[in-house]
């Protein structure tokens, strides 16, 4: 009697067995949560879908809702982190320095790389994680408002002069009712006209100076609240440049490629575009940040060669291709500059192929600070945003702001 | 009699003493009664003022949870969703779209007239609007990978009538204006669609005066006029982003409905972690207040003592024992990590207070320790029991330490309070999507406001009394 039951069950698990190929291997991966659950879902099912089963290979997708680093870097030291996991270039120094992140299998996969990308996740010569996506920032405009001022749109020829000018232009046509650009005290927005006059963070003996280079770039973007072409974003109720522009607050904002998709939900009939940002018309380049997360392999992954695998199959030229074209974000890939989606009008074509571009115009460098971390921006932050509340001079605030660094970097001696 | 003639004078003396002013200033008893009704005026507004900062900031919530735009500034009061005119013509618009007068939609058979006024000052040209049934691509991937079918694809929008008339302007002079009515219809089959937005563009200066609906956003400094949803019935109107908590979190992978999940992994684990703090803190509590044994001092320090160490100080050592017992991403892992010492004092206490002579009676009747306290103690303790068990309830309920550390794979284990983290993240752009967070949170009230009524009563139904008569 006892039998049938028994049978059943065991022909039940042998059915589930055979569900799942003999060979397949389970890779753990975990990414952010939100809207890359939705990307790397299309990714693994759509995108590349076929080439993961010819693999072998079975993807479970861990979506971390709230602090990635947090838990991922808590998850290593645990020893329960995903076989592949995302790094941000933000942080990616502490999971390299620990020897978290095993080096890439193919390290010929670098030379198909936008150089920059590839750049900030070589260590000693070594690529370590596969870039799998980048923004970097644009001039993106409101072009009722400009129309409307009848004001000239800004351009990719626009000195840091010509835009203030502009954005002053602007204001002053509305009777103050848009500004031309809200300011924020943030590193990440101001650093572009830093590095646009060849300022560096670090110079040979790892301390950053702030010189003459960085003092103009600062008075120059501290100073549009001064000259009417700007204000600060708090003083009008946002926390960030998209927010005021989206919000028809400003006209401009210089954001990434994440101002696609605000504005879709935020602003959906705005008509707006997007350029490069403006240059130092000293030097006559442009500047610009580098955001990018990376796939990492997990050295203690139980499935290394299958990890390996997978993250070259989710950077492969298709799987990029695919993001390209789905308008999901921007890949890492530099022949797909010339990929016939980016050449189309667009706005989110437009901002793309800006972001591409800004990547290989003036000084680009990543949104990274070794060993120092987001401390190593906190010094310049306060420092912009005491000239920007008007409680200190620039001369005054930079003297702080250097003392501090040199603290913090151990030149203070 | 005499005793009561003895009293008058006395009461008399006492009336005159306070109704004149003694030699140590004594208030009369007018002002001493006002003074006393100003007191109590005082207090009851103090009462009232902090029940209004706690219940007003919930109201406020609540109310934002309904609004498109839960951050607007400044704050409305009123606002479509609680106005019953704007309720009732979402239902006719819902209904007329083919989706119902509740939860509206845009669907085959679709017939529907929506009609708006526009004015411009004296001696401008009153323009035509540009109308559009626009694809909205929603900005998060998640909605954008849900969404898969337009409103748009379907639509076509004709003109039926134009109708000049003049209304008071602004400068309360007659300002020229036109009522537009629109038919829109769904041509042929397909699905029936959640949103029908509808934008209507004029020349700058030209205003917006009316509409069968109110307007969900001005657009291009005020020449767009956009609704999100021009057939929403009266419950999308009202509970949209209700509704978008529960259509958009979804298992992107299985497809599966994620909120009802978080939902009973909650329901689940504040249970599992009830029925061990209860038995646990009863059974020790008991040992504690009635037990003689070596070490009872030292081991009730003890308790007291870990009420005072923060869980993080724990959390290390938690967390690879749970890890090396493999209940990672499980809600046992969940259930089994709680502190309990409260709750014991809470049942000590209580069992201290506990009659003495009843336990006394059961054992002369020959009754053990344990059956004592099984057939004795703890049928009278249950206002105590329900007291920790609805205070363990809560607390397991809005967890989100441990829960967010121990559960991340996959997104149908998450408890509900973790689940609201990924709605806070849903936003495009990264920013938060407030109108979801703040719609997720008021449902993760409900259940914990059910069982808080279900057993308030129980807390102060206390049968002792009886038990000692």
């Amino acid at each position: 009697m006892i039998d049938l039951p028994i049978r059943l069950l065991a022909g039940g698990f042998a059915a589930l067995s055979a569900a799942v190929p003999a060979t397949a291997e389970t890779v753990r991966i975990a990414g952010f949560g939100g809207q890359d659950a939705a990307v790397v879902n299309g990714l693994i099912t759509e995108a590349v879908g076929d080439r993961i089963a010819e693999a072998g290979i079975e993807v479970v997708y861990e979506p971390i809702e709230g602090d990635f680093s947090q838990f991922i870097l808590n998850a290593l030291s645990a020893g329960t982190a995903a076989d592949l996991f995302y790094v941000d270039i933000f942080w990616a120094d502490a999971v390299f320095r620990s020897d978290q992140a095993a080096p890439i299998a193919d390290q010929s996969v670098a030379d198909a790389l936008l150089p920059n990308l590839a750049a900030a996740f070589t260590r000693d010569g070594t690529l370590l994680g596969i870039p799998k996506d980048f923004n970097s920032l644009n001039v993106n405009y409101n072009v009722d408002v400009f129309e409307e001022a009848g004001v000239d749109v800004p351009d990719a020829d626009d000195t840091w002069a010509e835009f203030e000018e502009k954005l002053v232009a602007v204001s002053d046509a509305l009777d103050g009712e848009v500004a031309g650009l809200c300011l924020v005290p943030d590193y990440a927005r101001f650093g572009p006209f830093a590095l646009a006059t060849g300022w560096e963070p670090f110079d040979a003996d790892g301390r950053t100076v702030l010189d003459e280079d960085f003092r103009r770039a600062f008075a120059f973007y501290t100073g549009m609240a001064d000259s009417g072409a700007g204000v600060v974003a708090a003083d009008v109720g946002e926390g960030w440049m998209g927010g005021c522009m989206s919000s028809e607050k400003a006209a401009v904002a210089l954001e990434g490629g994440w101002m696609i998709a605000h504005l879709r939900d935020a602003a959906p009939s705005m008509v707006w575009n997007s350029t490069l940002m403006p240059r130092d018309p000293e030097t006559g380049d442009r500047g610009n940040l580098i955001f990018t997360v990376a796939w990492a392999v997990n050295p203690a992954s139980e499935v290394q060669d299958a990890a390996q695998e997978l993250a070259a199959i989710l950077t492969s030229p298709e799987a990029q291709q695919w993001v390209l074209e789905e308008g999901l974000a921007i890949p890492s890939r530099a022949d797909l500059a010339d990929n016939e989606w980016l050449q189309g009008d667009d706005v989110a074509q437009v901002a793309s192929r800006n972001a591409f571009q800004g990547t290989g115009d003036g000084q680009v460098m990543p949104y990274e600070f070794g060993e120092y971390g987001g401390a190593w921006m906190e010094p310049i932050n306060s420092a912009l945003n005491a000239v920007l509340l008007g409680e200190r001079d620039v001369d005054a605030a930079l003297a702080d702001a250097q003392a501090a660094l040199d603290r913090l970097t151990g030149h203070d001696g | 009699m005499n005793g009561a003639n003895a009293l008058a004078p006395a009461a008399a003396a006492a009336d005159a003493d306070v109704a004149a002013p003694g030699p140590r200033g004594r208030m009369p008893l007018g002002a001493l009664r006002r003074r006393q009704l100003a007191a109590l005026f005082w207090g009851w507004l103090a009462l009232v003022g902090l029940v209004c900062l706690f219940l007003g900031t919930f109201v406020i919530a609540f109310l934002a949870s309904l609004k498109e735009d839960p951050l607007e500034s400044p704050f409305r009061f009123v606002f479509p969703q609680i106005q019953p005119s704007a309720w009732f013509a979402a239902a006719d618009l819902g209904a007329q779209a083919g989706g119902g007068a509740f939860w509206g939609g845009f669907g085959p058979g679709a017939d529907l007239l929506f009609s708006a006024t526009w004015a411009v000052p004296p001696g401008e040209t009153l323009e035509t609007p540009v109308v559009e049934v626009p694809r909205r691509v929603p900005g998060s991937s998640i909605a954008r990978a849900l969404t898969t079918d337009y409103a748009s694809d379907h639509a076509a929008v004709e003109v039926v009538a134009v109708e000049e008339t003049t209304v008071t302007g602004p400068d309360g002079a007659l300002w020229p204006a036109a009522r537009h009515t629109w038919r829109i219809t769904h041509a042929g089959g397909g699905p029936l669609v959640d949103r029908l937005p509808f934008t209507a563009t004029v020349p700058r200066g030209q205003v917006l005066i009316d509409a069968d609906l109110p307007v969900s956003a001005m657009e291009r400094r005020g020449r767009t006029a956009s609704w999100s949803n021009l057939a929403p019935g009266a419950l999308g109107l009202v509970f949209d982003n209700y509704r978008r908590v529960w259509n958009e979190t979804v298992d992107i992978s299985s497809g599966e409905r994620l909120f009802p999940w978080w939902l009973l992994n909650s329901f689940l684990i504040a249970a599992g972690r009830v029925a061990m703090i209860v038995a646990l803190a009863s059974l020790a509590g008991y040992a504690l207040a009635r037990l003689r044994f070596g070490g009872a001092g030292a081991v009730f320090a003890a308790v007291i003592f870990s009420m005072a160490i923060p869980p993080q100080v724990t959390f290390v050592s938690n967390y690879l024992v749970i890890r090396d017992l493999g209940l990672l991403n499980t809600p046992w892992g969940v259930i089994v990590v709680f502190t309990f010492s409260a709750h014991v004092l809470l049942m000590k206490q209580f069992f201290e207070g506990f009659p003495r002579e009843i336990e006394e009676a059961a054992i002369a009747d020959g009754a053990s320790h344990w059956q004592v306290f099984r057939h004795v103690v703890l049928p009278n303790a249950r206002p105590a029991l329900v007291t920790n068990a609805i205070i363990a309830f809560q607390a397991a309920w809005n967890d989100f330490f441990w829960p967010f550390v121990l559960l991340s794979s996959p997104p149908s284990s998450l408890t509900v309070q973790v689940g609201l983290l990924s709605l806070r993240q849903q936003g495009a752009g990264g920013e938060s999507d407030w109108g979801l967070v703040l719609a997720g949170a008021f449902i993760s009230v409900v259940p914990v406001v059910i069982v808080f009524l279900i057993f308030q009563r129980r807390i102060v139904d206390n049968q002792l009394s009886e038990g000692i008569k």
